[in-house]
């Protein structure tokens, strides 16, 4: 009953949360022709008959809560599914809008959980302290929780709603070992109101903070798993109030040039929703702006496949400043195109010792530069300078790879069937050598090199029932792709098709080749996909 | 066939027997009744291997669970409708002769499994999840016990209703009629009358010497042949070499006519069962899930374990002790011989409705 009720809810909110940037209202020729009432004329007109208004703007639970534009998005969906509230699509973006712009919550609030909200896969969930975890974390994620703000009061009333809504939470395990709504109508919301409170002086600062405009040059660089690290220019142009268009131009490691272009909504003045299309992708862009306005900061993702994405880093194109080198290491005596994204590099190149340089190319942003490694070179990281720009770990120096970083060391990959999709796991292996000095090791990162991928059965249990052959194949990228769902006949029980897998990369340029390990699960389907776990 | 009908015909004739006076009165039998998604209700002949009756119960919203037969066997209460409401189904016409719609505009209330009927046949006690449906905030209200006069047709108001524990999940009426018993966090009883509560024994706070505190959860609330319910229970005890703990499994037995709450590990934790029942001499214990296992309660210890064709969640034993059926979770109903576990017959429900959480009842008419 319970998967029932959550799971096509959940469809529905999986299906709507593109709009969260791509129905951007009053932009274009689709633009509906009766204009949208405001935010506070649509929770009068679409909420306040049950919601009742009083005091003025105050509106029985609704003004007593702050959410993310994902928790308000998922809230008012459920008004819509459980308790038949009527609002239009865009009038449901508007109330979106206002309500994350006007109870949102500020930068660092959001900070410890935005792997939830950037839809980071095998990401470990922030603990909440004490029974916490096991009380409300059990279901979900404890970020969904923590991207929230309530005083106790009204986390009590969330309680009431949560056993109300599914009777069976108390007779569940993890919950019947305890005096459950004892304790989640005392000690619980107590804490949550500790924990996560309404009233902050975080918000209290940023909501009087005016938005900052986006509109200029702005410098990226991010790495996508599997694929290697890009860089490139993004031009952001101001649409309306909080909306721009960005169109970014790329080059990646592997030598490709990426164009794509976004529509976007900053909410709460630092949440960037953006979606559009890189190269033939379609995305979605969850970024945040700092707080001094003058970088963003976040993943983009497959809009089909929240699990496949790259980080993205973006900073203002203007103040002099060396951002990345790629690649980021060289071994002694090899020579190669460099490049280094700044800006304001002018002036003398350097390397550092045992290196030399040579501009080859030099842009409004970056230089391309031939630098050749001495074969004898000590390895370590290198000094990089521009001019009077210098930065000091962008670039190493190595005479062998010494170990390899397999990410995520835990993954989990669901199997795919029916109207669901597999879901992939991306591992990426991250390089470094590890140089032994007179204050112990240093660890040397030298960036992500190519290497080769294979999967093995984790233990004497997945060997005898070859899960290496029936859960799926990993790859040259390192991607996991999951077989299908349901009994397989060619197994023991007719079982399904899950595994537990060790993933392993070598870099066989190496003597002996260097290896790495993560821990592969594939698992059955999940039937939902809300926007925060 | 011919062996059922030798093992049948003995007790048949005993039976007859028994039935002295009602010189026109066909022998009783058992009746197995059982219910399945959406709506349906079964009445199965159990020595004939034949679905007598196939009822539907009205508004039942695609839940069939719990089901108490009236002392008479004539009347089958069942929970449905999102748990929201009782049905009494007379089991000979199918027709709906009870109905208690827990729910009122503004209080939505849930029974989560259960409710059981007073020896008389007269009164059903119903445990009850209140929530106040507020504009704009549910409002999770105490919880507690309703009180139903079975005879109060089909539009039934609670009699009484007195204050409960929360986490109820068994409702049991004491034989002599005038208590009842509640199995929760422990077991509690109350005077069916006031409602005061009369005891309670530790389940959470049991003094089994260096057990841990239990895992108790049952659904499944059939206490017939023997008027004495029981169930598993899971705990752990210190491992004998002082490194970790052993899982023990349980049976836990409660006298519906003297009040006697006994339990004794039978096993280090093998098998899960969901539900057990007593044979009618009270011997040996069947329990189900995965597997059929019969439980020696003299010695208190495993007498007999196999595996199933596929999950069953409720068992039931003739009232002679001469068969075992497993039902639920599918949709059909195993009879199996008690002594080596073996599959005598398999009865398929008709169009193979998903039975879940119904129960399996005997009643013998
Ligand atoms: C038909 C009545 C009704 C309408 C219309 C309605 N709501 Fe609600 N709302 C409820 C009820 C009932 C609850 C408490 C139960 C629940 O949380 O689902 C609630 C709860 C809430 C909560 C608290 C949920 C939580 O996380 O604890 C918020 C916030 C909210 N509504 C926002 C809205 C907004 C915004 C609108 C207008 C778009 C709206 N509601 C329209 C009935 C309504
Ligand atoms: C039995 C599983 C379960 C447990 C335990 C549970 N939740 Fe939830 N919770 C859910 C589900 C399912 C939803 C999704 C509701 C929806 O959007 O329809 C949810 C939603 C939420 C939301 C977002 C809803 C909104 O509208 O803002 C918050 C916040 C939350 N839970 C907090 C908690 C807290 C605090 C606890 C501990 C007291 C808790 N949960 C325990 C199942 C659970």
């Amino acid at each position: 009953m319970i998967t029932r009720t959550r799971s096509s809810l959940m469809h529905l909110l999986a299906a709507c949360i593109a709009s969260l940037a791509a129905g951007a209202p009053g932009q274009g020729a689709a633009a509906a022709a009766v204009p949208t009432p405001p935010g506070p004329e649509l929770l009068r007109g679409r909420c306040g008959g049950c919601h009742l208004q009083s005091g003025g703007d105050h509106f029985a639970r609704i003004s007593d809560i702050r959410k993310t534009p994902e928790g308000w998005l998922m809230t008012i969906v459920r008004m819509q599914h459980l308790h038949q509230a009527q609002l239009s699509a865009e009038e449901r973006d508007t109330l979106v809008r206002y309500l994350a712009d006007t109870q949102g919550l500020a930068p660092a609030e959001t900070a410890p959980a935005r792997y939830a909200l950037e839809r980071r896969p095998n990401v470990k969930d922030l603990q909440l302290p004490g029974d916490l975890q096991t009380m409300c974390a059990r279901c979900h994620s404890a970020a969904r929780i923590a991207l929230q703000r309530r005083d106790a009061q009204d986390w009590l009333k969330h309680v009431h709603w949560h056993l109300a809504q599914w009777p069976t939470i108390e007779y569940q395990q993890n919950a019947r070992d305890r005096l459950w709504w004892q304790k989640a109508t005392t000690e619980v919301p107590q804490e949550l109101g500790k924990l996560f409170p309404l009233h902050s002086q975080a918000w209290a600062d940023w909501s009087q903070r005016p938005h900052a405009d986006l509109s200029g040059t702005w410098l990226v660089h991010g790495h996508e798993p599997g694929q290697g690290d890009y860089w490139g220019v993004a031009t952001i142009a101001r649409t309306g109030d909080d909306e721009y268009r960005q169109t970014y131009a790329l080059d990646t490691a592997a030598g490709e040039h990426v164009s794509g272009e976004s529509k976007v909504i900053l909410y709460t003045g630092f949440e960037w929703r953006g979606s559009g299309t890189r190269a033939a992708r379609e995305v979605h862009e969850v970024y945040a702006l700092s707080e001094d306005g003058g970088s963003l900061s976040g993943r983009w993702f497959e809009a089909a496949h929240p699990e496949i994405g790259a980080d993205w880093q973006a900073v203002r194109a203007g103040p002099a400043q060396l951002l990345a080198v790629n690649p980021s290491a060289l071994r002694t005596g090899a020579a190669a195109r460099v490049i280094v994204l700044g800006s304001g590099l002018d002036g003398a190149v350097s390397f550092g010792p045992g290196t030399h340089s040579r501009v080859l190319e030099r842009t409004a942003h970056s230089l391309s530069v031939e630098v050749r490694v001495d074969a004898a070179a000590t390895p370590g990281y290198r000094q990089v300078s521009v001019g009077r720009l210098s930065a000091g770990q962008l670039f190493a120096v190595y005479d062998k790879v010494t170990r390899l970083e397999v990410s995520p060391a835990f993954a989990i990959a669901r199997l795919g069937g029916g109207r669901i999709d597999p879901v992939a796991a991306q591992f990426d292996a991250l390089a470094y050598t590890d140089l032994a000095g007179a204050d112990g090791v240093t660890a040397v990162r030298l960036g992500y090199l190519p290497v080769r991928w294979s999967v093995q059965p984790y233990d004497q249990q997945a060997r005898a029932a070859q899960d290496e052959k029936f859960a799926g194949r990993i790859d040259g990228t390192g991607r996991f792709l999951p077989a299908a769902a349901g009994p397989n006949p060619q197994r023991k029980f007719s079982g399904n098709n899950a595994g537990d897998l060790a993933v392993e990369a070598s870099l066989e340029d190496m003597a002996p080749a260097v290896t790495g390990k993560a821990h592969l699960i594939v698992t059955v389907q999940r039937w939902n996909n809300p926007p925060i776990y | 066939m011919a062996a059922i009908a030798s093992i049948r015909m003995p007790g048949m004739v005993l039976l007859a027997l028994v039935a002295t006076g009602a010189a026109l009165a066909a022998p009783r039998r058992d009746y197995l009744i059982t219910g399945a998604k959406p709506d349906r209700l079964f009445v199965i002949d159990a020595a004939a291997r034949t679905i007598k009756s196939e009822w539907s119960i009205p508004g039942a919203n695609d839940l069939v669970a719990t089901i108490v037969p009236s002392p008479d066997g004539r009347i089958a209460y069942v929970l449905v409708n999102k748990m929201e409401s009782i049905s009494g189904i007379d089991l000979d016409t199918g027709r709906e002769v009870f109905r208690a719609d827990l729910s009122t505009p503004g209080e939505r209330v849930k029974c989560m499994f259960g409710f059981d009927v007073t020896p008389d046949g007269r009164e059903l006690i119903v445990y009850e999840l209140p929530v106040k449906l507020g504009l704009s905030e549910y409002q999770v209200e105490d919880t507690r016990f309703a009180v139903f006069d079975t005879a109060a047709g089909l539009d039934a108001r609670p009699v009484r209703q007195f204050p409960a524990p929360r986490r109820i999940h068994t409702v049991l009426a004491r034989k002599d009629g005038k208590s009842f018993f509640a199995f929760g966090f422990d077991l509690y009883e109350f005077d069916r009358v006031s409602g005061r509560q009369l005891g309670e024994r530790g389940i959470r706070n049991w003094t089994y010497a260096q057990h841990s505190i239990p895992d108790l959860l049952a659904f499944w609330p059939a206490s017939e042949p023997t008027g004495v319910f029981s169930t598993p229970v899971y705990s752990s005890v210190p491992a004998a070499d002082g490194k970790g703990e052993v899982p023990k499994t349980a049976l836990l037995t409660l006298d519906l006519t003297s009040g006697k709450l006994d339990y004794h590990d039978f096993e280090d934790t093998a098998a899960l069962i969901f539900s057990t029942v007593l044979s009618p001499d009270r011997s040996e214990a069947f329990g189900v899930y995965s597997q059929l296992s019969r439980i020696d309660t003299r010695s208190n210890a495993l007498a007999k374990r196999v595996d199933l064709d596929h999950t069953y969640y409720s068992v039931a034993v003739s009232t002679d002790g001469k068969e075992v059926y497993a039902a639920g979770a599918m949709c059909d109903v195993t009879v199996f011989d008690p002594v080596t576990l073996g599959r005598r017959a398999n009865l398929k429900l008709p169009g193979c409705p998903d039975q879940s959480l119904a129960s399996l009842r005997v009643v013998r008419r």
